[in-house]
């Protein structure tokens, strides 16, 4: 769906209705999530899956990256933490790794994984914590893909109600 | 073999015993569950909580009510039942229900000792008998040592702990950093101490470490509980030995579902196996090698009273592993009380009690996630 206006300028809407099914998606993972973990609680004790388990500093596993899309429309994307985003594996990046020579890059300081924080209540977890967790990382790529449609959508907006307001300029000089 | 159990049983204990069978006439009916399920909000539960036995339980707290609040509140009311028990009852009923407190006769070891001190001081405890709050005590235990390994204060811990498992030397538990400290320094004067022999081995206290330490102090703790039951002998022996053999069961077959794709390796996992019940010792040695469900299903499946247990897993309600053995818990648990004079039914009712805990607060977060397709998946009791 588009407008031609002066010329043709087409101005895409973007998908609300595309929005509202990945809205939808998020939101069954982040209840299974919940609800999974309440039956963690269930199984091991309501003391031993809650905030005495973790400590109150954490590293991060996963990284929020946000790249300039097509239109200049910012995308975001989950990526684990400590991996380059894509964007960064460039030429310039391989001309340093060129110019630096393969054992002197990063990698050795970061090849520490973060600990998995299903370890934080122990290595025997019953099934329903695993869940958990699972569920949690899907609604976070969700999260990051409504982000990114919204983006999308408002950019749309914003554009269409520019279209509109010359219409508007142009249509009493047309009459 | 019933030799004047039930002539001289009613002398000690009848009181207690007619106490504990008042407190189980309490418990929650099913009647009382349908009316939580239908409750929308917190404040509705505790409505409807008023009108059973919980009473104003919760008078004392102002908004926002929580699950957690809810649980905490409910804990301590049980031990406040179980205080009363414990502190009414005698010999040897009160060696069933409670270990070592400040009281506990162990003062002529008072100070850290050497290993030959260590030795005669665990020759002395095998006589003593190891009761209920043991695995509250091992529990608390390794939360500290868990908060610890956060860098959580003591103080933060201590609120949380279960209160039938205090004992005084809990704060000092987070500063030891090898299982030798532990027992050296905090645990010798407990009722752990006898358990800790078997779990010297491990040199730190790390993640893995202190899982085997727990499933170890737990094994070390259930087998010298076993032994107590069986050698009392009597109605008490015939309540509490299946049940005790159920119990060890339920952690081999948990032990070895929670270890699948772990870093525990199957040595170390049989050593965590209670060396009791009616899967020890074919059963244990073949689920020692079980590498996943089906494959442990086939080991149940060798075994009249689990086979159907495992059948009944997954199913229209998705039941887990876990919901079967309560359900099969709780139905132990309600025989318990068909017989009279012995001391099964004060564990029967704890665990009862502790069921109707795990129950309500279910109920409790389905309501408060607003999430109700799986309300109804509590255990009914009565």
């Amino acid at each position: 769906m588009g407008t031609p206006l002066d010329g043709g300028s087409r101005v895409p809407i973007g998908c609300p209705a595309k929005l509202r099914r990945v809205t939808r998606k998020k939101v069954a993972p982040d209840l299974e999530g919940w609800l999974s973990l309440a039956k963690a609680r269930y199984a091991m004790g309501a003391k031993s899956v809650g905030p005495l388990q973790y400590a109150s500093h954490m590293e991060p596993q996963v990284c929020l990256h946000a790249s300039e899309a097509q239109e200049g429309l910012q995308k975001f994307k989950v990526v684990r933490a400590g991996v380059h985003a894509p964007e960064e594996v460039g030429p310039r990046e391989a001309g340093l790794r060129r110019r630096k020579g393969p054992t002197k890059t990063p990698e050795p300081e970061s090849s520490e994984a973060p600990q998995d924080p299903l370890n934080w209540f122990g290595i025997l977890v019953p099934h329903s914590l695993r869940q958990a967790q699972a569920s949690f990382r899907d609604g976070l790529q969700l999260a990051a893909d409504i982000a990114s449609l919204q983006n999308r959508i408002d950019w749309g907006r914003s554009q269409l109600r520019g279209l509109q307001e010359k219409l508007k300029q142009l249509e009493p000089g047309a009459a | 073999m019933l030799e004047g159990a039930e002539l001289y049983f009613n002398v000690d204990h009848g009181y207690l015993e007619g106490l504990v069978r008042g407190c189980k006439a309490s418990l929650l009916t099913q009647q009382d569950y349908i009316n939580l399920v239908q409750c929308e909000t917190l404040e509705d539960l505790k409505i409807h909580l008023q009108t059973t036995d919980y009473g104003n339980f919760l008078a004392n707290h102002t908004n926002p009510l929580t699950v957690s609040k809810i649980d905490t509140e409910m804990r301590k009311r049980l031990c406040g039942e179980f205080e009363y028990f414990r502190n009414h009852s005698l010999e040897p009923l009160s060696t069933f229900l409670t270990y070592m407190t400040n009281e506990f006769p162990a003062q002529e070891v008072c100070t850290p000792c050497s290993q030959t001190l260590v030795t005669m001081f665990l020759r002395v405890q095998v006589n003593f008998h190891p009761v209920k709050r043991c695995s509250y005590m091992i529990d608390n235990v390794i939360l500290l040592m868990n908060g610890a390994l956060q860098k959580k204060s003591v103080k933060e811990i201590l609120g949380k702990c279960h209160p039938l498992g205090r004992f005084t030397e809990m704060e000092a538990v987070n500063i030891a950093e090898t299982p030798s400290d532990l027992f050296n320094a905090i645990l010798i004067e407990t009722p752990l101490a006898p358990f800790f022999q078997d779990c010297m081995s491990e040199n730190a206290l790390d993640e893995l470490n202190i899982e085997l330490l727990r499933n170890k102090l737990y094994k070390s703790y259930l087998e010298a509980f076993y032994k107590f039951c069986k050698n009392h002998g009597d109605v008490t022996a015939e309540v509490m030995c299946p049940i005790l053999e159920f119990e060890a069961d339920r952690r081999a077959f948990i032990i070895t579902l929670n270890s699948f794709g772990t870093e525990l390796s199957k040595e170390d996992r049989e050593t965590l196996y209670p060396t009791f019940g009616k899967l020890y010792p074919e059963g244990l040695r073949l689920l020692a090698q079980a590498e996943d469900f089906d494959q442990m299903k086939n080991v149940a499946d060798h075994y009249g009273v689990y086979k159907p247990l495992f059948e009944a897993v997954g199913g229209s309600g998705g039941k887990t592993l876990e919901d079967v053995f309560y359900e099969r818990e709780v139905q132990m648990n309600v025989l318990a009380f068909n017989r009279q004079f012995h001391y099964g039914v004060f564990y029967a009712y704890v665990k009862l009690k502790e069921q109707e805990i795990r129950n309500i607060v279910w109920i409790a977060e389905c309501i408060s996630q607003r999430h109700r397709t799986k309300i109804n998946s509590y255990i009914p009791i009565l």
